[in-house]
């Protein structure tokens, strides 16, 4: 970033609000197309009955919880990178932090999604809310599904609020740079925003206090969804671990779809300069250790079920590795914890091909992740009579796709039409303009 | 309005605009040396040299709002789960029915998210926004690499603080009016 300024700052972030090409208006409309594709195969659910999804007994909870663990899961990153790294002081966060908090919004958003597709009769999903009502019935506050309402719509709106303060600063260099009614909507979205020594201040205080209290509620979000499994009784899910285990893995997921998503915005957008190699090395680094905290998890697990002595887990665990789901099982085995390991090595971590080509395996590793620990447990329980499989029906599978098409959908509205990189925060990383630093560019840093 | 301290809002100032940080600190330490009032300093990021050049701590009161909020969260926390609970007194295995562990996980996230909210209205009660129209002086090259500096004065200081500002590198000086 040696060569920035705030001048080529702006314009390079700037460059990508320009009037999309052709390509990027393709690629969007096919994931409208997906989209719609996803909102009509709920829609035949919806008309048809919950009987067109593969769910059914034993297996009630199929892959629209799988899903929804999965981008609950995703969310998480974005909040380390742009929370708790901003709380360590960790400088090189501050290019990828507002695509890293984009993608945390989107895949909440996405992710809340699939509880009220999984219900059924979504007009009436508002019975799960606490509200006064005529016959004086309240949600079970002990139950960890009420947990999850609170926690997701909490985690939904703080992401919200965290990413959109984050934005005020850069909607308002937009709003200077644009003309007309673009220069309008932006002034309105960014609030009347100017650079005030007093407003910096006090966003300063208010950006740190969310970060500060992002940090706590990410952790605490998936552990409620890891108590949605934990505080059953259900062989498999019946853990203690659980709780750090799903945090690890949601941020070993997360990781590797910030690098999924960035790999292509550096390249589309030249953003080489801004968003360097160390960065990205940085990630894969972080993958390691969540990898290997992810591995230690999978080991515990295997560990307590043969340790513990409970015929009923230990023959869980290894119909997990030799029965039906087996296939999904290696492939989060291998693709979570082994393949991760490559970057280890540095030709591994710093070239875009294999960076990109790990982290997509570490996506669908982490998705049969959820696959796994969701179906199989349910699917050999206690009492052999009532074991069965599952697999998605059609329906089912066309509902993730279109989740899939959504948040990609999402994300590349937010390149166009938003600063994809914090103007703000990448200037204050930079030495700023002083006689000083004219002089002796090198000795100021 | 924007960002100003609301006694300052009508008063007349000059302005200096400038292209380094430390041209515009040392303008700042020149006005407040000679007793004048440093209305505001613009700054396309956020300068701690800034604030400490104004005598400013570093967190601002919207502390205390978040500090409020928090409180106010975890006590509608308990409240709800307390009072929903004894609408019918359930005793399931021996428990009390008031529980205790899942009231702290509930209490916690309104804590969290009360916090939040209230923090939010802290900072845009204290930055005084939504604002939507920007003052008349503004420049917008303040959100791309130059830094501004308003002091208050009045009409018969006004040489006095232009040649402040003129003699510490403003590029350039512009009369405000009140």
């Amino acid at each position: 970033m040696d060569t920035l300024t705030y001048s080529k700052i702006n314009q390079d972030v700037l460059r990508t609000l320009d009037p999309p090409d052709r390509t990027y208006v393709r690629l969007v409309a096919v994931l409208f197309a997906g989209i719609v594709m996803g909102a009509l195969c709920w829609a035949y659910q919806i008309r048809t009955g919950m009987g067109v999804a593969g769910i059914k007994h034993p297996v009630a909870w199929g892959v629209y919880l799988v899903s929804f663990v999965f981008w609950v899961g995703i969310a998480h990153s974005g909040t380390l990178i742009s929370a708790i790294l901003y709380l360590f002081r960790a400088s090189w966060r501050t290019s990828i932090a507002r695509s890293a908090e984009a993608m945390t919004v989107f895949a909440v958003a996405t992710a809340g999604l699939f509880p009220l597709i999984h219900l059924g009769r979504v007009w009436i999903v508002y019975w799960i809310l606490p509200y006064p009502n005529q016959r004086n019935l309240w949600p079970n506050f002990q139950s960890p599904l009420v947990f999850d309402v609170i926690a997701i719509s909490t985690y939904l709106t703080v992401s919200f609020l965290f990413w959109y303060t984050g934005l005020l600063p850069d909607l308002a260099v937009v709003r200077d740079n644009s003309k007309g009614i673009r220069r309008r909507i932006y002034g309105i979205l960014s609030l009347g925003w100017t650079g005030t020594h007093i407003r910096w201040r006090h966003h300063g205080t208010a950006y740190l206090f969310f970060a500060a209290l992002a940090t706590p509620l990410v952790v605490s979000v998936h552990s409620v969804v890891s108590w949605d499994f934990a505080l059953g009784i259900v062989p498999g899910w019946h853990s203690t671990i659980f709780a750090p285990y799903f945090v690890a893995g949601a941020i070993h997921s997360g990781l590797a779809m910030v690098i999924t998503l960035l790999i292509p915005l550096r390249h589309i957008y030249r953003f080489e300069h801004i968003i360097t190699m160390r960065i990205l090395e940085n990630l894969a680094k972080t993958i390691i250790l969540t990898g290997l905290i992810v591995a230690y998890a999978y080991g515990v697990e295997f560990f307590i079920a043969w340790y513990g002595g409970n015929i009923v887990e230990r023959d869980t665990f290894i119909w997990r590795a030799v029965g039906y789901y087996a296939p999904e099982f290696w492939m989060m085995i291998v693709f979570n914890t082994i393949v991760p390991l490559a970057f280890l090595f540095k030709k591994y971590r710093t070239s875009l091909t294999s960076l990109f080509v790990i982290c997509i395996l570490v996506n669908i590793g982490m998705w049969c992740e959820r696959y796994v620990i969701i179906l199989s447990s349910v699917a050999h329980e206690f009492d052999p009579y009532s074991w069965g499989i599952y697999r998605p029906t059609w329906v089912e599978l066309g509902i993730v796709t279109g989740s899939f098409c959504l948040f990609f959908f999402l994300f590349m509205l937010f390149v166009k039409f938003l600063p994809s990189v914090s103007i703000t925060e990448v200037k204050e990383a930079l030495p700023p303009p002083t006689r000083q630093y004219e002089e002796h560019p090198r000795c100021s840093d | 309005m924007f960002g100003l301290k609301r006694k300052h809002l009508k008063q007349p100032g000059v302005m200096g605009i400038y292209s380094r940080l430390d041209d515009a600190l040392n303008a700042v330490r020149a006005a407040r040396e000679k007793k004048f009032t440093v209305g505001t300093v613009y700054s396309p990021t956020p300068r701690h040299e800034i604030r400490e050049a104004l005598g400013l701590e570093e967190l601002s009161s919207v502390k205390l709002f978040t500090l409020f909020g928090g409180l106010i969260g975890i006590v509608f926390g308990i409240g709800l789960t307390v009072y929903t609970t004894m609408q019918w007194k359930f005793i399931v295995s021996g428990k009390p029915p008031i529980p205790v562990v899942p009231t702290v996980i509930v209490a916690f996230e309104f804590c969290i998210l009360f916090a939040i909210l209230f923090n939010l209205a802290g900072m845009l009660i204290k930055t005084r926004l939504p604002s939507l129209r920007l003052p008349e002086y503004y420049d917008p090259r303040w959100t791309e690499d130059r830094f501004g500096v308003v002091v208050l004065c009045s009409d018969a200081d006004r040489e006095q603080v232009s040649g402040i500002l003129r003699e510490s590198g403003a590029e350039e000086v512009h009369e405000i009016r009140g």
